[in-house]
């Protein structure tokens, strides 16, 4: 339980992001609370009243509400005069977001994109081979040269993706997409 | 209790064939290093085995996931000695004492005491998972759709209370997201599909596999690789195997830590690593080398690595008997456990009895494979700590994808991993726990049928949700648990008992 609250800027900026989403949760549950006061009470089938499909899901709404307004309000009273909120937006800026969006994006491209459209081996075997490509020289503390990184990466891509594919297609007789 | 110790005599038997400690053998191991690779959790490990068990025989399957789950709560010692870096999150606590004593040339040492305090562990927590196991399961029978209600509401609310200790409100917020979650699809009473907005394949709900692949798997990856670092392997050649003597010397600090992981286990949803460090702080506590902790400590190891291996038998408790995940792989055990048709709950005993006795023969074989392995393959174990993560992340993104696909084979249970990745990776950024979220989605299905069960058998009237004996407890103790997540009267009740105290009032 190590306490990163130790530094003041990421403090300021976790603040910040506690007024965002207090907000969001509170708009979220009272949207689940008109969704579920909306929902059919299915008189037709004459249940008994108190036990209507919105009945959970309604106090589930209110209960997020509340807690996303407290979470809110803490955030405010906290945060008066802690600055602005270019310590949030330093954020999408630094380092780790373009690492972070380079995992994400590689990820979404092959399970959304990729796969289905080459057979499973072929979107592994890519997927595997960009990944390492783009850590291991381009967003690497010590870049390797791009040749042999390639080399390897690719020759690894190769056995991940057909050994998936054989175990899972001929082992599990799973079809794969 | 002779006919509980035959039970236990057939439960070990069981697993005394050559299939199963093949299986034993491969399935720890796996765990140990799985465990040992920091990014790869127990959770992770259990749930993508699922998928890679789900065809084997119940027994053989569950002898699997058991293992690689115990396997990898001890693997993460590893790294948090030689590496700094926990493996696990269960091992941040073994860090403290661990890593110290590698960079004062005793890597061997805390290696091979970090063993044993696991085996020790597991083993007290195994005596009180048989302990208590059966007769919970008796008194659970009395349970009806109040007290269920108030267990499921009781086990999300502790859960976020206790694994969000700087901000309650996040786990709460975080219980109630699980929860929502489970909403969505048909319901239990009136088979009504809420939420679904037209999508088919929501009908059937969230299952909890892809959600648990997705939040522990990928946010683990984007976690792991956002991360700039470079970590320095510490190591030496000192003795592994420890002396008698060496285990025998803080007895007292491993039987306490062993009650206190289990009671940590016990509670719904509070992992291994609240267990450590509940140990930690115990034992630093009572210890007259207080002054030593986090400097290499060899009791502070010995606390921290009994502590979290004893949650794992502790965490069966309430799995087994109500149907109540003691910790996050917990969760993914029961829906293995559904997937090879058996019903973890109160009827468990009445049912399935010998089964319990089956988990706890598995957990005694485990901690002695944990034990041979871990005391006699430390080169290899070295070795697999210097995988780059860039080789290995995509290998284990590849499995999320494949292993999310595999048991319905169906492309909606990967875009349900996808979007609980990446909630989950957000969240997790954003300091919300992630157990209140898994303990949501699995208990959200019995609070909402039971609290409209019980609404339906008092005709609308509330009152026996709390007049009811076993109700009203469980009442106070929920009511008891909100009220004392509120500064305000948490700092009150300590006052109170400061002033109720004067020698804690004059420290």
């Amino acid at each position: 339980m190590t306490d990163p609250s130790a530094d003041p800027q990421t403090e300021r900026r976790m603040n910040r992001v506690d007024l965002i989403t207090g907000g969001v949760f509170a708009v979220l549950g009272l949207a689940i609370v008109y969704l579920s006061w909306t929902m059919p009470r299915l008189e037709m089938r004459g249940i008994h009243p108190a036990t209507v499909p919105g009945l959970v899901p309604g106090l589930l709404g209110l209960a997020l509400a509340f807690c996303g307004v407290v979470l809110s309000l803490k955030a405010y009273r906290d945060g008066r005069g802690a600055g602005d909120w270019s310590d949030l937006l330093a954020l999408f800026r630094s380092a780790e977001a373009g690492r972070f969006c380079a995992v994400a994006g590689l990820a979404l491209v092959y399970a959304l994109v990729l796969v289905g459209l080459l057979p499973f081996w072929l979107a592994s075997a890519a997927f595997v081979f960009a990944f390492i490509v783009v850590f291991e020289v381009w967003l690497s503390p010590q870049p390797r040269p791009l040749l042999r990184s390639a080399l390897w990466a690719a020759v690894q891509g190769v056995l991940v993706g057909v050994a998936v594919t054989l175990v899972f297609q001929y082992g599990f007789l799973v079809r794969l997409p | 209790m002779p006919e509980g110790l035959t039970l236990l005599g057939h439960g070990i038997a069981h697993f005394l064939t050559w299939e199963a400690l093949f299986n034993l053998a491969w399935a720890s191991l796996l765990g140990i290093v799985i465990g040992a690779l920091p990014g790869l959790t127990a959770t992770m490990g259990v749930a993508l085995l699922v998928t890679l068990t789900y065809k084997m025989p119940p027994d053989q399957a569950i002898l699997c996931l058991m293992a690689l789950y115990v396997g990898a709560i001890y693997g993460g010692s590893r790294s948090a000695i030689l590496l700094a870096i926990p493996g696990t999150p269960a091992s941040a606590a073994t860090t403290l004492d661990g890593y110290p004593l590698a960079r004062a040339g005793k890597a061997g040492m805390a290696m091979g005491i970090a063993t044993t305090s696991s085996a020790l562990g597991t083993l007290v927590g195994i005596f009180f998972l048989a302990l208590i196991a059966p007769w919970l399961a008796e008194f659970a029978l009395r349970f009806g759709s109040y007290e269920f209600f108030w267990l499921a509401l009781f086990g999300v609310l502790i859960s976020g209370r206790l694994t969000a200790i700087e901000d309650p409100l996040k786990g709460y917020i975080a219980g109630i997201l699980g929860l929502l979650a489970a909403m969505i699809g048909m319901e239990g009473l009136h088979a009504f599909q809420r939420f679904t907005f037209g999508v088919g394949a929501l009908g059937g709900g969230i299952d909890l596999i892809p959600a648990m692949v997705g939040a522990f798997g990928f946010a683990e990856i984007l976690a792991v690789m956002k991360r700039r670092f470079t970590a320095e392997l510490v190591t030496s050649d000192d003795r592994v195997v420890p002396r008698l003597a060496d285990i025998t010397r803080y007895w007292r600090t491993t039987i306490r830590s062993g009650i206190v992981g289990t009671i940590a286990g016990i509670i719904p949803g509070v992992g291994e690593d609240i267990g450590a460090w509940a140990s930690y702080a115990a034992a630093r506590r009572a210890s007259k080398e207080a002054d030593q902790f986090g400097k290499g400590s060899v009791e502070g190891l010995v606390a921290a690595e009994t502590g979290n291996s004893a949650v794992i038998p502790g965490a069966m408790i309430p799995t087994l008997t109500l149907a109540l995940p003691g910790s996050a792989a917990a969760a993914v055990l029961i829906a293995a456990m559904f997937i090879h048709g058996i019903r973890p709950g109160p009827l468990l005993m009445t049912e399935n009895p010998a089964f319990l006795y089956q988990i706890v023969g598995i957990l005694l074989l485990t901690t002695i494979a944990i034990t041979i392995f871990g005391l006699s393959l430390t080169k290899l174990l070295v070795r697999v700590l210097l995988v780059p993560r860039e080789k290995l992340m995509p290998v284990v993104y590849v499995l999320c994808v494949v292993g999310s696909f595999a048991i319905t084979q169906r492309m909606f249970d990967v875009y349900v991993m996808i979007a609980f990745g990446l909630i989950g990776f957000v969240l997790r950024e954003m300091r919300y726990p992630m157990a209140p979220l898994v303990l949501g989605i699995v208990l959200g299905d019995l609070l909402d049928v039971n609290l409209r069960r019980g609404l339906l058998l008092s005709d609308g009237d509330v009152t026996p949700f709390f007049t009811r004996p076993i109700s009203a407890v469980l009442f106070a103790i929920t009511a008891v648990t909100i009220l004392m997540s509120l500064p305000m009267v948490s700092r009150r009740v300590t006052d109170l008992f400061k002033r109720l105290d004067p020698q804690r009032r004059a420290g």
